[in-house]
């Protein structure tokens, strides 16, 4: 290999192997976030992705969560659910709050994408509020897109699915 | 022959040949294009290709793994983002790790910032961050009484689940503590953990002419060149003799 062309890609491999300990722009840390929904920051609780969940998970994400445990924390009908999903290139952080089934509020926490952060505003998450599931663990609206910001729109979505999902599981687990 | 017949017959020709000997070229540049607009979709920023030729070509120092970390019949092995968890890769990008410890249920790795936990089947199970820890950098972790003990500047601390932490005293901690690799290990993992490029990457790159290095993009431009005059030529010969033919 010639030395200029090492010279040209060095750079790119050195911001590829950056991006990978990128730490995104943080909004609000999560912990943050949980003890402003709850007053402080309750004990977490587990709610395990058994193969039947995980099935469910799939179908909503497209591919097998990337951990067994999902950590979250409530309070009465209150949940509360950190979620991780990729946009284009990068890991989402957003906070979803969940009352009777229904989203009460979205936060987007960490954003590592270059583009796409209009999906924190909110004019977009306020779409999310009292959204429920529907048939085929959908949610009971159209949400509407964000022109530059497609796959971020879609992760957005999906989590929102997801946490409404495994809000609804929790309770099973509970009184089941 | 007339001028305008002239440059036709030479528009003609030449169209056809700078055709003829860019397709390939132009039939690659259509196909990783069309690839990397769905790349997101089809997974290739999570593939990677790992050759010690592509690691050369981009420069990429290898780093030789050094140490191992064991706790029970589970094994450990790190080197350019990579973690080799007990013979399986564990994924990309990974950061260096501080320690493995074995638990009845569950294997747990650590590294400053997080921890990994794994069931036996090596299926990752959580990995708790800063949030979720009582405090980090974590210096080390090591097990007691069969619960998973940190190590970290603000003190001592023990869990049973991962989830919930109290503090502990430092005594009988059996700490998770590298364990230097011979010289025909180091060989066998670095071959193993060799770094690698995404495939996004590497299509992005081979796209955009700068896999070849400077002269790459430029050459990438000359076909953009090239393309510009097949569509210009295409179009006077599609335009020309119509346009004759209306005037008749």
């Amino acid at each position: 290999m010639t030395r200029a062309a090492r010279r040209l890609l060095a750079p790119l491999a050195l911001a590829v192997a950056a991006s990978g300990v990128a730490q995104g722009q943080v909004y609000q840390e999560p912990d943050a976030f949980i003890a402003e929904v709850f007053g402080s920051k309750p004990a977490p609780k587990v709610l395990w992705l058994t193969k039947d969940i995980q099935e469910q998970v799939v179908a909503i994400l497209g591919h097998p969560p990337t951990q067994l445990r999902q950590r979250y924390w409530s309070e009465g009908a209150k949940s509360v659910w950190i979620l991780e999903e990729t946009g284009k290139e990068e890991l989402i952080t957003a906070g979803f709050v969940v009352v009777g089934g229904r989203i009460d509020h979205v936060r987007v926490l960490v954003y590592r994408e270059s583009r796409g952060q209009e999906v924190r505003q909110s004019s977009f998450v306020k779409q999310f509020k009292d959204a429920k599931l529907a048939q085929g663990n959908r949610l009971d609206r159209d949400i509407d897109g964000i022109v530059g910001a497609t796959l971020s729109v879609g992760a957005m979505e999906r989590m929102a699915r997801l946490a409404l999902l495994f809000d609804r599981l929790s309770h099973d687990k509970v009184h089941g | 022959m007339s001028p305008k017949l002239l440059l036709l017959l030479f528009l003609r020709r030449w169209h056809a040949r700078i055709g003829f000997a860019a397709v390939v070229f132009f039939l690659f540049l259509a196909v990783t294009g069309v690839i990397l607009n769905h790349a997101t979709g089809l997974g290739l920023d999570t593939r990677y290709v790992h050759a010690a030729w592509l690691a050369r070509w981009y420069g990429l120092v290898p780093e030789s793994p050094r140490h191992a970390f064991r706790s029970g019949r589970h094994d450990l092995v790190a080197a350019n983002g990579r973690w080799l968890l007990d013979g399986q890769i564990s994924g990309e990008r990974f950061p260096a790790p501080v320690g493995l410890v074995e638990l009845p249920d569950m294997m747990v790795v650590a590294t400053s910032a997080s921890l990994y936990i794994y069931g036996k089947d090596g299926a990752l199970i959580d990995r708790l961050e800063k949030g979720a820890l009582p405090a980090t950098p974590v210096q080390a972790i090591g097990s007691g009484a069969q619960r998973l003990m940190l190590r970290t500047a603000s003190g001592t601390f023990k869990s049973s689940d991962a989830l919930s932490w109290q503090p502990a005293p430092r005594d009988v901690i059996a700490w998770s503590a590298p364990a230097d690799l011979s010289v025909a290990e180091r060989d066998r993992y670095a071959k193993l953990l060799e770094p690698g490029v995404s495939v996004q990457r590497l299509l992005l790159d081979l796209h955009s002419g700068r896999f070849a290095g400077r002269y790459g993009p430029l050459a990438v431009d000359l076909l953009a060149v090239f393309l510009a005059v097949l569509s210009l030529s295409g179009a006077w010969l599609f335009l020309k003799p119509r346009h004759r033919r209306e005037r008749r």
